[in-house]
């Protein structure tokens, strides 16, 4: 009985927090992108490019959707390696889906389209 | 044995989990916040006050998470983060006390801009002691006013303790890993600081937060060992 008593204790700590479930999911995205600070390096980048694939195609926050900045960052690195088509095409996909992104992103698609 | 596991673990969320609150709600607190109602957020890269010099981009790299999982649109920080660059605007003591931060609306569409300052990210000379002092200043690019502003100095002893529970054994070898354990110290300083950011668009508790307690404006925590 006591040990339930504890649980409630726990559970009750949690959700006054409202933290216990996240808008999004993050895999290994925060330690990706630390390495890739630290080293930036093919293999950092390798790393950091599998958390976008992750995060994109597999979401598992409340929201189910992409969090923000997530497709324009991976296209980012995508055209650092030269893949510009697939690279353009998820920096439009950042717009379509956050319509606030708008006015940086044209500005980014302009410059490499210069 | 197991009992008193739980009442330390409970109590230890307790502790961590929302700090301490202060005599204001939050549309008190941060009034500008619920006035404005911005979205998008621009961070800017750490000014760095330590003697530590990779502090600034390694904590600029836990920043964007805890603003998204508020509900905010948190503009592509790599991408961001090159433009700032090749603009020569990535020294942000050039900004801070502008009296203007339009220029910001314009390029990257942001609402508010984050800058932090962190004053330490040291380890004590004598045993180990890990601490980081940050402060954190949300300004808005429409009125310049300042929406949102805490300070948190966040310590963590990474001598690993004999019988601390499981969970924070882990805590504690992660904090002892020695790349890792400043990060690790920053991140919760971000769990406290942003606990108190009245949720964004994205969140489903957007503009229902304004009755919600505030936390203090300055935090000092000691991680438990």
């Amino acid at each position: 009985m006591k040990k339930y008593i504890y649980i409630y204790i726990i559970a009750f700590a949690f959700s006054s927090c409202s933290t216990s479930k996240g808008l999004y999911s993050w895999d290994k995205y925060q330690k990706a992108s630390y390495n890739y600070f630290k080293k930036a390096d093919e293999k950092s980048i390798d790393q950091i490019m599998v958390q976008y694939q992750k995060i994109i195609k597999q979401q598992k926050g409340t929201r189910k959707v992409t969090p923000p900045g997530m497709f324009a960052d991976y296209g980012y690195f995508l055209i650092q390696r030269g893949d510009l088509k697939k690279g353009k095409e998820n920096l439009k996909k950042e717009i379509l889906l956050y319509p606030e992104s708008k006015i940086f992103i044209d500005r980014i698609l302009k410059f490499i389209e210069e | 044995m197991k009992y008193s596991i739980y009442l330390l673990l409970s109590a230890t969320f307790f502790i961590f989990g929302c700090g301490t609150t202060s005599k204001l709600n939050k549309v008190q607190a941060y009034k500008g916040m619920y006035e404005e109602k911005p979205l998008s957020v621009l961070i800017m890269p750490p000014i760095n006050r330590s003697t530590n010099v990779e502090a600034k981009e390694y904590f600029y790299t836990t920043l964007n998470v805890p603003i998204l999982n508020a509900g905010y649109y948190v503009i592509p920080p790599f991408l961001s983060m090159e433009i700032l660059k090749r603009e020569s605007a990535y020294d942000s003591e050039l900004f801070i006390e502008r009296p203007s931060l339009k220029i910001f609306n314009n390029i990257f569409g942001a609402d508010i801009i984050l800058f932090t300052i962190i004053n330490k990210w040291d380890k004590s000379s004598i045993g180990s002691k890990v601490t980081v002092e940050v402060e954190y200043i949300l300004k808005s690019t429409h009125t310049n006013e300042i929406l949102y502003s805490r300070k948190g100095t966040i310590s963590y002893n990474t001598s690993i303790s004999s019988g601390g529970g499981a969970l924070l054994n882990i805590l504690a070898s992660v904090a002892n890993t020695a790349a890792t354990k400043y990060v690790e110290v920053a991140k919760a300083a971000n769990n406290y600081i942003f606990t108190d950011l009245p949720k964004g668009k994205y969140s489903p508790m957007f503009g229902l937060d304004k009755e919600e307690m505030a936390g203090l404006k300055v935090i000092k925590v000691r991680l438990p060992k």
